[in-house]
C-alpha cells in the first residue's frame, strides 16, 4: 500500500475521543447513547467485524440522578463466590463507596453479553467529578450532549434575574418571613 | 460444516486490463481429445464433422487441436493466457453440448472458479472521498475548550409552563406597545383634522 | 492404472459381513507410498509446450497475431520471436553432429528490439504529456520510467502469450527475454501495418497499465512542502501556512492528525492533508496541493482513445519542476478536460 493509501486508512478508522457530563442526568438512561459511541454505531463505516468504536469520557458522575425511589430501590447483588457471601448493595450505598460503579455498571449491563464487552468497556472513561486527567482532557474532540435538562436550582439565580421577574403579587412590606 | 469457509473465493478480476484497451479473447488453445471409435465420442464427432470449422473461424486467436486416442473418454483441455489450464470431460455429450461448452470456454479468463464475495469490483471506490471522522465535523469544534457550556445543553428542552408564560408576557408587552403608538398617530391626525 | 473406484466384480469380491467398500485394503498405502517417492525426487520439472504433440508453430504464430487482432508481416514476426541465444544454440548443435559451415535462415531480433524500444519510449512520453500537460516533466518521466520497465513489459508480454512462441535457448524465459521479444514485436507492427496501428497497440497494452492508478505514487517527491512553496513563490503567493484542521486521540498511539495549507493574504485552501503524526499530515497536505497543481487527483479517469495524430510532438516537453508555475504553463489545444484544477490566485 502506497503511503497515501495508508494515510487514507488511518484517517477513517481514526479513533475519536468523547466528553459526556453526567450532571443531573440518567445512567439508565443514557447507557443507549454512551453504548452507540463505544460500538462506533454512530459512524457510516461500522461493521460488527470492525473494531470503529471510539473513546468516551465521563465526568461528574457523582452527580448522577435516579428517579424517585431508585436510590432506595435499585440494588446491586454481589456473590464472592464462599459460601454466605452473597450481599445485597442498595444503589445510594453503592454510589458512597465507589461514585464511578453505578454508570459503569448501568452501561456494561446495557450491552449484548459477548466477548467484545470487555473490550469495549476498557474504552469507557469514568471520573466522578470534573478533574479528568489533562493528557485524557487533550485528546478530547467532541461532547456529547446530555438527555436530560439540568434544573437550575434557587442559588444560581443572580440578583439582577430575581428583581427583573415579573410578579402578580408580593409579601406586605411588615410581612415577617422568619425570625 | 461451513464450507463456504474453505472454497476459493475472491473479488471478479481480469488479466492486464483486458477490455480497457482492447479485448483480447483470454482462451490460447483448445486441444479436442476423443476416440474414433468409442461410443461416448459420438457427440464430439459430430461436433468436429459440423461445428468445428465454424467454431474455429469465430475464435481466430484459438488454436485448436484435434487428438484422436483410442479407448479414451473423450475431453478438451482449454489453455488460457494466465498459464491455467482446465480439463472438461465430455463424456457421452451431445454436438449442441460441445458447442455449449466450448463457448464457454472461450468467454472464460484463465482466472480459476471461485465464490464471488461481491460480484462487482473497482478500483476507485470512492468519488467524494471516504468518508472519515472528519467529513462532517463541524469545526469550530477544534477549537472550543471542553467541556464547552453550549454543548452542556440537553439536545432537546421541554418549555416550561414559567417559560411559556414569561414569552406571552413579553409578546404582550410589545403588541400594547404597538397599540399606544397606533392610538397617539390617530389622536394626532384627529388634532389636525 | 490404479485408482481409488475399481470395477464392478471387485466390488462384490469387498462386501464383507461387517461394511462395503470399494476399494481394496491395499490401495490407499500403496498410492501413499509412490507420492512419498515421488515428492522425495523434488516438483516436476517445468516443460516447454513445443514438446507436447499437439504442437503447431505456425498456427500459433497465426493465432497470435489474430488474437491481437494485428496483421504482421509472417517473416517480420518470426524474426522478432528469435532471439540470439537461439541461434547460438542451434549452431552449436549442428556443429556437434558434423555440419562444419552451420547454415541457418534465422536472423536475430536485436535491431527490432531497439527499434521497438525508440518507439515505445517516444509514444509513451508523448501519450503522458498529451493527457498531463499539466504534470512536470520529472513526473513523466518516472511514470515513463515505470511502463517501460522490464518489469511492467514483462508481465504484458507473458499475458498476450509470447513466453511459448519465443526461441530462446533457456527455458523458463527470463523477464528482459520477453521485454525484449515485446518491443521487436511492436517494431515488426511498425513496419507491418505502420506507426498509427503501432502506436494504438503501446496504448492499449502498456499505457493501459497505469489505469485506475494513483499517479504521483510513482514520483517519489523529496520535500513536497518545500517544492511547493518554490512553486507558488514564482507566482508571487507567499509559502502557504499550515493549520491543523482537525485531530483525534492526540497523546494516544492512534492519534490522527489533520492539516490543511492555506494562502497567508487571502485564506484559500490549497491542499489537505492527513497522517499519524503531524509532520507526516503536512508532507501529504503540501503532496495533495501539487496534486490540485498538476492536475492529477486522486481518481482520474485516463482516456484511451487518442491517437497517433492527436498527441503532441516528440519534442514538446512539460515544464520541469524547477521553472513549473501557474503563468508559465503553455496553453495546450485540449479537446478533454480531465479534471477541472483549481488556480490558486495571487490577488
Amino acid at each position: 500500500m502506497s503511503q497515501f493509501g495508508r494515510v487514507k486508512q488511518w484517517n477513517t478508522f481514526a479513533r475519536c475521543w468523547h466528553l459526556f457530563d453526567a450532571t443531573w442526568q440518567n445512567p439508565l438512561q443514557c447507557s443507549p447513547l454512551i453504548e452507540k459511541y463505544l460500538k462506533g454505531l454512530h459512524k457510516p463505516i461500522y461493521h460488527p467485524f470492525v473494531d470503529c468504536g471510539d473513546h468516551v469520557v465521563i465526568m461528574n458522575s457523582k452527580q448522577i440522578a435516579f428517579p424517585g425511589e431508585e436510590w432506595r430501590r435499585r440494588v446491586y447483588f454481589h456473590h464472592t463466590g464462599y459460601s454466605g457471601g452473597a450481599s445485597w448493595t442498595p444503589a445510594w450505598e453503592l454510589h458512597e463507596k465507589d461514585p464511578t460503579m453505578i454508570f459503569r455498571k448501568a452501561v456494561y449491563h446495557y450491552m449484548k453479553g459477548n466477548l467484545f464487552r470487555r473490550v469495549v468497556m476498557e474504552r469507557l472513561h469514568i471520573y466522578p467529578d470534573s478533574n479528568v486527567p489533562e493528557e485524557i482532557m487533550e485528546n478530547i474532540t467532541n461532547q456529547i450532549q446530555p438527555l436530560r435538562p439540568i434544573p437550575k436550582t434557587l442559588d444560581s439565580y443572580s440578583n439582577e434575574e430575581i428583581e427583573k421577574y415579573p410578579k402578580i403579587i408580593d409579601y406586605p412590606q411588615d410581612y415577617l418571613l422568619s425570625k | 460444516m461451513s464450507s463456504s469457509r474453505f472454497t476459493p473465493k475472491g473479488f471478479p478480476s481480469v488479466p492486464l486490463q483486458n477490455g480497457i484497451g482492447r479485448y483480447i479473447c483470454q482462451l490460447k488453445r483448445v486441444t479436442l481429445r476423443f476416440c474414433k471409435s468409442s461410443g461416448s465420442s459420438r457427440g464430439v464427432r459430430d461436433f468436429i464433422e459440423t461445428e468445428l470449422i465454424s467454431f474455429a473461424q469465430d475464435h481466430p486467436g484459438t488454436v485448436v487441436y484435434l487428438k484422436p486416442r483410442r479407448h479414451k473418454s473423450p475431453s478438451f483441455v482449454a489453455e488460457y493466457l494466465n498459464g491455467e489450464r482446465e480439463v472438461i470431460s465430455c463424456h457421452n455429450f451431445s454436438s449442441h453440448e460441445m458447442i455449449k461448452w466450448l463457448n464457454l470456454y472461450a468467454t472464460r479468463s484463465g482466472i480459476p472458479l471461485k465464490r464471488y464475495l461481491k460480484m462487482w469490483h473497482t478500483e476507485c471506490p470512492s468519488i467524494q472521498g471516504v468518508w472519515s471522522p472528519f467529513t462532517n465535523m463541524d469545526p469550530a469544534l477544534n477549537i472550543t475548550q471542553f467541556p464547552s457550556k453550549k454543548l452542556s445543553n440537553p439536545v432537546w428542552e421541554e418549555k416550561s409552563a414559567t417559560e411559556e408564560l414569561l414569552e406571552k408576557v413579553k409578546q404582550q408587552k410589545i403588541s400594547s406597545d404597538d397599540e399606544n403608538d397606533d392610538d397617539n398617530t390617530h389622536s394626532n391626525r384627529a388634532a389636525q383634522v | 492404472m490404479l485408482s481409488l473406484r475399481t470395477t464392478n466384480c471387485v466390488l462384490k469380491v469387498l462386501k464383507t459381513a461387517r461394511n462395503e467398500q470399494s476399494f481394496h485394503r491395499w490401495l490407499a498405502p500403496t498410492l501413499r507410498e509412490l507420492k512419498r517417492r515421488k515428492d522425495s525426487q523434488g516438483p516436476e520439472k517445468p516443460v516447454h509446450r513445443k514438446s507436447f504433440l499437439e504442437w503447431n508453430y505456425d498456427s500459433e504464430i497465426y493465432a497470435f497475431s489474430k488474437r491481437l487482432g494485428e496483421d504482421f508481416n509472417n517473416d517480420l514476426l518470426l524474426k522478432a520471436f528469435t532471439e540470439r541465444s537461439y541461434i547460438i544454440d542451434e549452431e552449436e548443435k549442428q556443429k556437434s553432429v558434423g555440419i562444419e559451415q552451420p547454415t541457418l535462415n534465422l536472423i536475430d531480433n536485436k535491431e527490432l528490439v531497439a527499434k521497438g524500444s525508440e518507439f515505445i519510449d517516444d509514444i509513451v512520453k508523448r501519450y503522458l504529456r498529451t493527457v498531463l500537460p499539466r504534470l512536470p516533466e520529472e513526473g513523466i518521466i518516472e511514470l515513463h520510467k515505470y511502463l517501460t520497465s522490464v518489469e511492467t513489459l514483462s508481465h504484458v508480454s507473458y499475458h498476450i502469450g509470447t513466453p511459448e512462441l519465443i526461441l530462446c535457448a533457456d527455458f523458463p524465459v527470463e523477464k528482459l527475454t520477453m521485454a525484449n521479444v515485446l518491443k521487436s514485436i511492436i517494431a515488426a507492427l511498425i513496419e507491418s501495418s505502420g506507426e498509427n496501428r503501432a502506436a494504438i497497440f503501446v496504448r492499449d497494452f502498456i499505457l493501459t497499465q497505469i489505469a485506475d492508478k494513483d499517479l504521483l505514487q510513482f514520483w517519489d517527491l523529496q520535500h513536497p512542502i518545500k517544492l511547493l512553496s518554490d512553486i507558488l513563490a514564482r507566482d508571487n503567493i507567499q509559502s502557504p501556512e499550515p493549520r491543523l484542521v482537525g485531530c483525534s486521540g492526540k497523546n494516544t498511539i492512534l492519534a490522527c492528525f489533520r492539516v490543511g495549507l492555506y494562502t497567508p493574504h487571502n485564506k484559500q485552501i490549497i491542499g489537505l492533508g492527513v497522517g499519524e503524526t503531524v509532520d507526516i499530515a503536512h508532507e501529504m497536505a503540501a503532496i495533495d496541493g501539487l496534486r490540485q497543481l498538476f492536475g492529477t487527483p486522486e481518481n482520474i479517469l485516463f482516456p484511451y482513445n487518442l491517437e497517433l495524430e492527436q498527441l503532441c510532438a516528440s519534442t514538446d516537453k512539460n515544464l520541469s519542476v524547477n521553472e513549473w508555475s501557474q503563468k508559465n504553463l503553455p496553453v495546450q489545444p485540449t479537446n478533454f478536460e480531465l479534471h477541472q484544477v483549481k488556480m490558486t490566485s495571487s490577488c
